[in-house]
């Protein structure tokens, strides 16, 4: 016999203790002839889904495994127990975060489905056990139990371990009778036949020993020997990598902490692997009766769907019926035919693709949001059905906005719909808490996210490894963009801002360079999915292994794709803070001017003209989807008028329309500065509302209908051939096609073949209109609170940050523009959150947000205060007992201004508090609370009062910079303000004279940095879109790559700057300033004192924003782009 | 008793070493107890002043992945038995230190002896003598 499959494999799932990516493990077991490969990563199956899936299409039998760590068959009791002398010394733990254990590994393969469901099971079981065990009693979180094993063995193989195997050990070490033993009990566990004594040679001196040994226990037991290479890595010369990975994740530097000295642990060859085992060629012949024997086959292409309850003699599809037919009675005031025709249709093609439980589960979860008055939204590609807005899951009417069912769900393609959910943040957890109690459970897992290397990252994790220390370290990725790994080399040369990077320096740090490249994308642990929960009808655990979250909840070893590959469901459950923020500003208004005065946002008729005033002014810093500076550009040029406007502002900002220039001709044709034209009479209709240009994906099905004849499924086929990579044969079919089609309906060939140029070109870049639809929506909603209630709606935006575009401080200014008063948070006036006071006028700062300060401060605070007001600095010590560090802080930033009287006659100033506080905190120490106003305000040693006229005694430059340091927030006016006359003097231009000013004039403006954005631009050159703010409004600076090479460092490493350039102000592009040059800007008082502009005003690498909510992870980079790409370029 | 007899029976010249023990045609039972004695394999135990560091020269045999002869002062050795094989990769990252080496234990006229191949000079060296 010939030949060898490699049954031991640990891909880069295996989460620092494993090099070998999947695709060129793969590729080598193609290269090397082998039928199949096996993938036995450390405690899981992370990586075994798209392992199977791109092995079954290489034609390579994937067999499905885990190297699991058991607990010890060879002695009775815990390791700890025996006698020192008889002890094996367990291996270094193994395993992503939570399942990660130290103990004997077991390698297990999966035979078929039964041995599948068993792993999953199995897996989970022991994670899941993890979190009641007690780590410091042996160890036995994340390990398989003997008793487990023996019960869930059933479509399992199993082998005896590396030489980390307590079989494997236990003869390393010696101790044969304990080898014996453990083969013994460990091939009880198995049926028989399927347990082998797994045979690596490491080729090290003991090796041949070893092995022999080995074979001689299998023999005598009556066992068969397998022989495997414990591949950790593709090819010797990726051992380096392999060992950087394994030292980080030990937490160490190199050497590797498991003390492998040589590098021979690569994906041998059949013939490298015969002939190592030249005297034991059945361990060869094994491994391939073994693949032979595993034969899974997962069932890929089916469906399967949580239980539903239905009342009797009824079922999914009859209960969905009545309740949409219910809803469109609702919705449609008075049924329209043509309403009655779309939902007939879209619920026979439901029922014929056998999808009626999967909208049941979402309309029962969003119904019990409902009930709760929990704020939701549907959106994505489910608003263009009809069904989903009849059951109340989305609110825009696909039939008012021309939406089209087959974009959702395409009756030629059966594939599980997607009906993505957001909830109102702050209640998402009701939701969740909802979902677990109603579908039970173990039948609800989260869904999993893969966290891999970026370059900051592979930079960090190969320093650490090559022995630098912390402060190196963070010098060493400091000021790094975020780019990929692979990428490094290629920014630290062209990046301006990296010009004295301290990693240019080749001949120092070219190791370090090597090694990070090489771990770009490598997965470095398991993270948890925003929303998206796992539901089943079985237990989930024997669908997927199960594993304990960071946080604390359940979370399946998989993620979206590899849910959706088994035909799972996959619920989003996404909180969207822009809802918590609706919700709290429309609870603010109602209690200020009472609850009928105030509608449900979400309700309106979308006609209200101040509304539409609002947004064509560019007023949306707070809107959702419309408040970006990309966006704001785009409403100077739309000036929006329609709800319609709003959707094709929502689209037009998007990667694919902005590279296929769509923004340029719809804005013309707009506005009458070019014509009409639609090359086939046939596309008029479908491209009415867009002036003839092709934005969205619904327009390129209306159109192919139109002029070809397709029906709408085959249109939707059509359009997703035409969106996919593809060959040019693929090309040349689809367009032979559709103009032979378009001539048969009486097109002429020429009109054809220009419609088909626009649809080639348009039908990639087009945006789904029923997303945008719905967005629309909740921007609409945004638009109309900002308008109405602008305080409230600034003080909620602040209350739900991190959220948006901007800043909490920007918000705040924004509001101070629209003369809005902002009062500094105060003891006596602030609740934890903003509030708003003088009927609309003013807004209170919070004091949740001061650095310092804590929960059960905030609660005393409160608690204290509904009993009476606070006296004085003294009384308020004695009453919350604030710890020093958060006095100090709300005395810094007036929170305690005004209060008590000092021998002075006047209350004291803030220095004298902080002279104070250290005393008082002494005194209070010494006799608890029981001192009623025993202590008299005796400033001694406190400064000198820098301005007698304010009551904290402190200047405007000492109060804006401890509001700045401890808030984040500008409360006392914008920092420019200070520096408005030296800035004048030197000629500079305010935000809001730039409308005034002609187009293409000279220009020098100035503003502290709000964002620095250098989105992928379609000629690839690195442009970067600096958005700024002075007292008097935002700004928009584009700075193309000469000006980026002579400013990027200034950029990148201050805050605030005077920019010199030219005007672009003409309505077909919108105002901004070109930039020539960024210069530095220290803000001075006329005083001449600085201002220190430190975490109100943060510093940060070039690059995609990170960590906006309301948007998933995903979505970060198009979104960053779309933000800013708008610019003229 | 009864181990290593055809070691004990074999006759050897009194010339001195290095000789070749095997010309007489009992070669083979007597490398096969030489393979069987236990000490053989312990390569790590093997230290002392007979660890050298030589560079020669060396036949590989292609076919079977091995060296099948070396020459040692001036002095062919043919190589009856491969007694084992492992390999050293250390300090990669550490250049001027670096290690990577092939290693292969062989018995050779009667003797045993540690052959090396050095991946990073790309030289066969003479590494360890056990008489």
């Amino acid at each position: 016999m010939s030949g060898f499959v490699h049954l031991h494999v640990h891909s880069t799932f295996s989460f620092m203790d494993g090099a070998v990516p999947l695709d060129g493990l793969i590729e080598r077991a193609k290269q090397l002839g082998m039928g199949a490969c096996a993938l036995t990563d450390h405690q899981g199956l992370y990586g075994a889904m798209r392992f199977y899936k791109k092995a079954r299409a290489a034609d390579l039998r994937p067999i499905l495994g885990a190297e699991v760590v058991v607990e010890a068959a060879g002695v009775f009791g815990q390791e700890a127990d025996l006698p020192p002398a008889s002890r094996l010394l367990l291996p270094l733990s193994v395993g992503s975060a939570r399942a990660r254990a130290s103990g004997f590994h077991l390698t297990l393969l999966v035979r078929n489905m039964t041995g599948y469901r068993n792993l999953c099971t199995l897996l989970s079981r022991a994670h899941l056990r993890a979190d009641t065990a007690e780590d410091d009693l042996g160890g036995t979180r994340s390990v398989v139990t003997l008793v487990d094993l023996a019960r869930l063995s059933e479509g399992l193989i199993g082998l005896s371990g590396c030489t980390n195997g307590e079989v494997g050990a236990s003869v390393l070490a010696d101790v044969r009778s304990r080898a014996r033993e453990a083969a013994q009990r460990l091939a009880g566990c198995f049926a028989p036949g399927d347990f082998y004594i797994e045979l690596v040679h490491t080729m090290t001196p003991e090796s041949s020993g070893y092995i022999s040994a080995l074979a001689s226990l299998a023999g005598s037991l009556d066992l068969p020997v397998v022989a495997t290479n414990d591949v950790h890595y593709l090819k010797r010369t990726d051992a380096p990598l392999h060992d950087v990975l394994a030292a980080v994740g030990a937490r160490s530097a190199l050497p590797n902490p498991y003390a492998r000295t040589n590098s021979e642990l690569f994906f041998k060859s059949a013939t490298d692997m015969r002939r190592l085992f030249s005297g034991y060629p059945s361990a060869c012949d094994a491994t391939l009766e073994i693949a032979a024997r595993c034969d899974l086959d997962l069932g890929l292409g089916q469906f399967h769907f949580p239980s539903v309850e239905v009342p009797r003699n009824e079922t999914p599809y009859s209960v969905l019926s009545k309740m949409a037919w219910r809803g469109l009675e609702e919705r449609y005031r008075p049924v329209t035919p043509e309403s009655v025709r779309r939902l007939q249709h879209e619920l026979a093609v439901i029922e014929q693709l056998g999808f009626p439980e999967y909208f049941l589960v979402v309309k029962d979860i969003v119904d019990f949001a409902r009930s709760k008055a929990i704020r939701f939204s549907g959106r994505g590609s489910a608003g263009d059905s009809i069904v989903s807005y009849v059951l109340g899951i989305t609110d825009a009417d696909p039939i008012e906005h021309s939406l089209l069912f087959e974009r959702f769900l395409n009756p030629a393609r059966r594939q599980m719909p997607d009906i993505d959910v957001d909830f109102d943040s702050a209640r998402r957890d009701e939701i969740i808490a909802y979902i677990y109690k109603h579908f039970g459970a173990r039948h609800v897992a989260m869904v999993a996210t893969v966290n891999t290397m970026t370059a900051k990252s592979a930079v960090r994790c190969a320093a650490k490894a090559l022995g630098h220390k912390a402060d190196s370290i963070n010098a060493l990725s400091r000021h790094l963009p975020w780019v990929s790994a692979r990428k490094i080399r290629e920014v630290l040369a062209t990046y301006p801002e990296c010009r004295s990077h301290p990693l240019r320096d080749e001949a120092r740090h070219g190791m370090l360079l090597d090694i990070a490249e090489k771990l770009d994308k490598a997965p470095t642990h398991l993270g948890t999915h925003l929303g998206g929960f796992l539901i089943t009808k079985e237990p989930v655990d024997t669908w997927s292994p199960l594993q304990w979250a960071a946080k604390g909840t359940v979370v399946s070893q998989y993620d979206k794709d590899d849910i959706e590959m088994l035909g799972l469901v996959k619920m989003d459950i996404l909180g969207l803070r822009m809802h918590s923020a609706i919700s709290e500003t429309v609870e603010l208004a109602r209690a200020r001017v009472g609850t009928d005065a105030v509608p449900e946002p979400f309700t309106l008729p979308h006609d209200d003209p101040r509304v539409y005033d609002t947004i064509s002014a560019a007023d949306t810093v707070g809107m959702f989807q419309l408040e970006s500076s990309g966006q704001r550009n785009l409403a100077q040029r739309l000036q929006e008028r329609t709800f319609e406007d709003i959707i094709a502002a929502i689209s037009l900002f998007r990667p694919g329309p902005l590279e296929a220039e769509m923004i340029t001709p719809f804005i013309r044709r707009r506005h009458g500065l070019e014509k009409v034209v639609v090359p086939h009479p046939g596309m008029g209709p479908a491209l009415a509302d867009s002036y003839g240009v092709i934005i969205y994906q619904e327009q390129v099905l209306q159109v192919v209908r139109a002029v070809a004849g397709y029906t709408l499924a085959e249109a939707d086929s059509f359009r997703r051939a035409m969106t996919k990579d593809r060959s040019r044969a693929e090309m040349e079919s689809l367009h032979g096609e559709f103009v032979r089609r378009s001539v048969a309906l009486g097109s002429t060939e020429a009109a054809a073949e220009e419609v088909f140029r626009q649809l080639a070109g348009f039908a990639a870049y087009g945006f789904n209109k029923a997303h945008a639809a719905c967005f629309a929506v909740v921007s609409y909603a945004s638009a109309w609170l900002k308008t109405y209630y602008p305080a409230e709606f600034a003080a909620a935006i602040v209350n739900n940050e991190p959220m948006g575009f901007y800043s909490p401080r920007l918000v705040l200014d924004d509001a101070r523009r629209h003369g809005i008063a902002i009062l500094h948070p105060h003891v006596n006036a602030s609740s934890a959150d903003c509030t708003v006071e003088d009927d609309g006028r003013a807004i209170r700062v919070g004091l949740k947000g001061l650095h310092n300060m804590n929960a059960r401060l905030l609660r005393a605070i409160r608690d204290e205060r509904t009993v009476r007001p606070f006296d004085d600095l003294t009384d308020f010590l004695r009453r919350t007992r604030a710890e020093s560090d958060a006095a100090e802080s709300l005395i810094k930033v007036g929170a305690l201004d005004s209060l008590g009287v000092t021998d002075a006659g006047r209350p004291p100033t803030r220095d004298e508090q902080l002279v104070l506080l250290p005393e008082l905190k002494a005194v209070l120490a010494r006799e608890g609370s029981a001192g009623e106003r025993a202590l008299l305000l005796a400033p001694s040693r406190a400064r000198e009062a820098t301005d007698l006229g304010h009551p904290s005694g402190w200047d405007v430059v000492r109060r804006l910079g401890a509001e700045l340091e401890l808030t984040g927030l500008a409360i006392t006016c914008h920092p420019l303000e200070l520096a408005a006359g030296d800035l004048e003097s030197r000629g500079v231009t305010w935000a809001k004279d730039l409308a005034r000013c002609g187009d293409r004039t000279r220009i020098k403006v100035a503003g502290v940095r709000e964002r620095a954005q250098t989105p992928r631009t379609r000629s690839g050159k690195r442009v970067c879109f600096l958005t700024l703010e002075d007292h008097t409004g935002l700004l928009d600076v584009v700075v193309f790559p000469e000006a980026l090479q002579r400013s990027g460092e200034t950029i990148v490493k201050h805050r605030c700057y005077i920019v010199e350039g030219v005007l672009q102000n003409n309505a077909e592009r919108g105002i901004a300033v070109v930039a020539d040059v960024v210069l530095p800007y220290v803000v001075r008082a006329p005083s001449g004192d600085p201002v220190r502009l430190r975490r109100g005003v943060g510093t940060a690498p070039m690059g995609p924003f990170r960590g906006s909510a309301g948007h998933s992870d995903e979505e970060e980079w198009e979104i960053a782009e779309a933000e800013t790409a708008g610019l003229p370029t | 008793m009864g181990h290593n007899t055809a070691i004990r029976r074999f006759d050897a010249k009194k010339a001195g070493q290095p000789l070749d023990l095997f010309e007489s045609a009992s070669r083979v039972p007597v490398v096969l107890e030489l393979l069987a004695t236990p000490w053989i394999r312990r390569g790590s135990q093997i230290e002392g002043p007979r660890r050298c560091e030589v560079e020669v020269p060396v036949d590989w045999d292609a076919d079977r992945a091995r060296p099948c002869a070396f020459t040692w002062k001036e002095k062919r050795y043919v190589i009856d038995a491969l007694v084992q094989q492992w390999a050293v990769d250390a300090l990669w990252w550490d250049r001027p230190r670096a290690r990577s080496r092939r290693c292969f234990r062989v018995i050779a006229r009667g003797g045993v002896y540690d052959l090396a191949y050095d991946r990073i000079g790309g030289r066969w060296l003479l590494v360890g003598v056990v008489d």
